[in-house]
């Protein structure tokens, strides 16, 4: 008796301390499951081990990786990646971006989506490059991760966490169709290739069509892009503009787009032999204030509700917009700013490349030290990165500007693309030209992420009177940069 | 045997099952509050950046924050102080107004004279905002006072021509700090009204009447009896008050437009510590250190408050203790 009542005491403790618990484990193991099911839906027929079969039958890219892939395991290669893993695991925090991918690469390859998944890391790029290194360090499966242009160097450099590209097979040689500026962005320090861009995320400067006829008297983009070619001209078709249309209508959103225009075209990296380097950022501040008390930016915050807003009330003539902002998805920015099909702007939209060539994000896949899955990992890297025909497909399928010249120039050349919000217009056809002008080699470093941010951050304070100057501006910018990093010094 | 029987039954002792349901508490306690609380002391001597995050550097990040020097220690330094004041302007800012408004409307609740309709509907509205979390009422006073044109105030004022441009609520200095203060006061002065009227309602109602037959108007009876008397809770409501100010964290964080740019005019000491701690490169070490500054600075402060309430109630029995001396001492000495 008196036993069953310690037992029982015992029970019922450990009881509400196990439930306490479990209220904390529990969330982690839902957010898991939720990922998987959303892949695992749609399951394709298809045994594993035959249709790795039908694929090298079929002698196509994939077949020749596997080849290369075990000639490989034959050097000492730096990451010995092995291949008894169950599932491919993509981290990530476009989660919606992976279930196309992997929908496409599943019927073209003939798996079945039950054979790779992804997790959600974050809500976003900056999100994710903070919690990576948490979900690294545990147990979890992890057989690709997703890195952005700006972080890219701070995980790639990690030899724990970022195996080679050569341990799946795949050389620097295979990427001769890529943008040149997406291979560099993916070496680490050592020059060791280790990420692949599925995208090459050129921008240029998307205009109201309706507005720039009126105010500037242009009909084309090409004559709008004669109108804008630099940054002279565009100052000076700002101002044009705001007379005309009686200081209703700004030559662009926000400061933040204009940002992503001037960041991607510096002479220099932002640190240079562990100092930061200035180089043209005095450059941005003046000419990011002259815009502002001239009006020539409309004043609303990007991301914000009224950033869309303004795409449809003449506040704005356009948006400095990369690939990924163009696409038809609802959540995309220009189907946003036009108000949907039924907005008052819908298709009144062109592009063309403004001031200068830039790109704004893009991702890249880079394989992970736990990578258990050579050779599906291998293959969908192939798939997406190197594999023309394919990448040419999924361009025409989800309007993604794809990271290989020829099956761009092939979309182009077929002039088959037509964008409905661009009013029909074909924007592969200007980005193309935006893309190959791009040079980033040697300008990336593994502190753009904060430093960028700092630096816009301090630039939205001086516009908003913060600090008094230029020179202020850049002050307050180099000590947050020295609070972020004390490492550096300068 | 049959006589050892009873005594033993004397011995067992139930108390030892009340520690097995009390252990639950003290678990969960140890690691998610002890520990954290010991590793952020174990933190705030150790490296930042991702290089140095686990060398051990002593009292390096105390000296960087505290007294600056080289560009990176000058750089945390004038950010750690301009947080501390933003803390300090925020919270007195706001610390004023609410006690004042609380206090005034606490006396009126309970004054037997007025007696006020719908005592309960007030109260439950004044303490409605409390309630709302801060992110909605953030969300809330965002959308009034958004910057441009599209923000409700904005809006209105334009379009019935009181304003020729936009006003900047959310990216001026002044009136962004002057907002935050209001919110922050709107938030929590119900709360405190509901203490100070609990307060006010345990002081004998015979001071209030015998002070009502003297012929004391309701200034003295606030003064002399109400103020006097409420002391303690005060007190309790100006420590709270402090401490919550000093980690002030929520509405300053929260209530800018664009999705990174936090107000440097905002930038609290919780939210300083936040945005180093929560970075794709995170500072442990400042923002360890700056925690712990921030522990001490709030245990110091504390004290010195505790410590007034107490040496003047000591004065007080002190005094009484000499007039009961110099009484008997008169009395002859009985």
């Amino acid at each position: 008796m008196k036993n069953l009542k310690k037992t029982l005491a015992a029970l019922s403790a450990l009881a509400l301390a196990g439930s306490m618990l479990t209220a904390c484990g529990g969330t982690e193991e839902k957010t898991d499951s939720a990922a998987e099911t959303t892949t695992a839906a749609a399951a394709e027929g298809g045994d594993a081990a035959e249709t790795t079969a039908a694929a090298a039958e079929g002698g196509d890219a994939a077949a020749e990786t596997t080849a290369a892939a075990e000639g490989e395991t034959a050097a000492p290669a730096a990451g010995e990646l092995t291949d008894d893993g169950d599932k491919l695991t993509i981290a990530c925090w476009t989660g919606a971006d992976l279930d196309n991918m992997i929908k496409m690469f599943c019927e073209e390859k003939g798996y079945s989506a039950d054979q790779i998944t992804w997790v959600q890391v974050g809500e976003s790029g900056g999100e994710a490059a903070e919690q990576y290194e948490q979900y690294f360090k545990g147990d979890e499966d992890v057989d690709l991760f997703v890195a952005e242009a700006d972080w890219i160097l701070k995980y790639i450099n990690m030899d724990e966490y970022a195996a080679p590209l050569s341990a799946l097979g795949i050389e620097e040689s295979a990427y001769g169709d890529a943008y040149p500026y997406t291979v560099a962005i993916g070496k680490d320090n050592n020059g060791v290739l280790k990420g692949a861009s599925w995208q090459a995320a050129a921008g240029g400067y998307v205009y109201r069509t309706d507005l720039a006829e009126q105010y500037l008297g242009v009909k084309t983009p090409d004559e709008m892009q004669a109108a804008i070619g630099d940054w002279d001209k565009f100052q000076a078709a700002a101002a044009t503009v705001k007379e005309a249309s009686g200081g209703k209508t700004s030559m662009t959103a926000t400061i933040g787009g204009l940002w992503q225009v001037f960041a991607a075209n510096r002479n220099e990296p932002w640190v240079k032999d562990n100092a930061l380097v200035l180089d043209n950022a005095a450059d941005f501040v003046e000419m990011a204030k002259s815009m502002k008390d001239n009006g020539y930016v409309t004043g609303v915050s990007q991301w914000t509700p009224e950033w869309y807003a303004v795409g449809q009330d003449d506040s704005t003539m356009g948006y400095f917009y990369s690939t990924w902002c163009l696409t038809n998805a609802e959540g995309g920015q220009l189907y946003q700013a036009e108000g949907g099909p039924s907005g008052a702007t819908y298709g009144k939209y062109n592009i063309c490349v403004g001031p200068t060539n830039y790109f704004w994000g893009g991702s890249w896949l880079v394989p992970s030290t736990k990578c258990n899955n050579k050779t599906l990992a291998a293959e969908f890297v192939n798939f997406f990165t190197t594999d023309s025909a394919m990448m040419q497909k999924y361009a025409e399928t989800y309007g993604d500007f794809v990271n290989n010249k020829p099956a761009m120039q092939a979309i182009v050349d077929a002039g088959t693309n037509k964008n409905d919000l661009l009013g029909g217009q074909d924007q592969f056809a200007v980005l193309i030209e935006a893309a190959s002008g791009i040079k980033m080699e040697g300008l990336i470093t593994e502190y753009d992420s904060a430093i960028k941010t700092n630096f816009i951050d301090s630039v939205n304070n001086y516009l908003d009177g913060s600090y008094e100057g230029t020179d202020a501006t850049l002050e307050a910018f180099q000590d947050a940069v020295a609070a972020t990093y004390p490492n550096l010094n300068w | 045997m049959q006589s050892l029987q009873p005594s033993r039954r004397k011995s067992i002792s139930y108390a030892k099952y009340g520690y097995f349901f009390i252990l639950p508490f003290f678990l969960v306690y140890a690691f998610f509050m002890l520990y954290p609380l010991i590793n952020t002391f174990v933190l705030s001597f150790f490296g930042n950046g991702r290089a140095n995050q686990d060398t051990f550097v002593g009292f390096q990040n105390f000296q960087y924050i505290l007294a600056g020097g080289s560009r990176p220690a000058k750089a945390i330094h004038e950010e750690f102080i301009l947080s501390m004041k933003n803390t300090i302007i925020l919270w007195i800012g706001n610390f004023i107004p609410q006690i004042a408004l609380s206090l005034l409307l606490a006396v009126w609740f309970t004054d037997a004279k007025l007696k006020i309709k719908g005592q309960g509907f007030f109260k439950v509205v004044m303490y409605m905002p409390n309630i709302i979390t801060a992110t909605s009422v953030c969300a809330l006073f965002l959308s009034i006072f958004g910057n441009t044109k599209y923000g409700a105030v904005n809006s209105f004022m334009l379009s019935n021509n009181m304003i020729s441009e936009a006003i900047n609520f959310v990216t001026d200095e002044t009136k962004s700090r002057v907002i935050v203060m209001f919110v922050q006061t709107w938030m929590w002065f119900g709360n405190t009204m509901i203490l100070l009227m609990s307060g006010i309602m345990g002081i004998n109602p015979s001071l209030f009447e015998a002070a009502a037959i003297d012929g004391a108007n309701s200034g003295q009876i606030f003064f002399r009896i109400t103020l006097p008397v409420l002391r303690p809770i005060f007190i309790y409501v100006l420590i709270t008050s402090m401490i919550g100010g000093l980690q002030m964290f929520d509405i300053p964080y929260l209530f800018h437009e664009d999705v990174n740019t936090i107000r440097p005019s905002l930038q609290t000491v919780a939210v300083f510590i936040y945005k180093h701690f929560h970075a794709t490169d995170p500072n442990y070490g400042y923002s360890a250190a700056s925690s712990v500054i921030l522990f001490f600075i709030t245990s110091l402060l504390g004290s010195v408050t505790f410590a007034m309430n107490n040496s003047s109630k000591d004065k007080k029995k002190n005094k009484i203790n000499r007039q009961q001396a110099k009484a008997r001492k008169q009395l002859g000495g009985f």
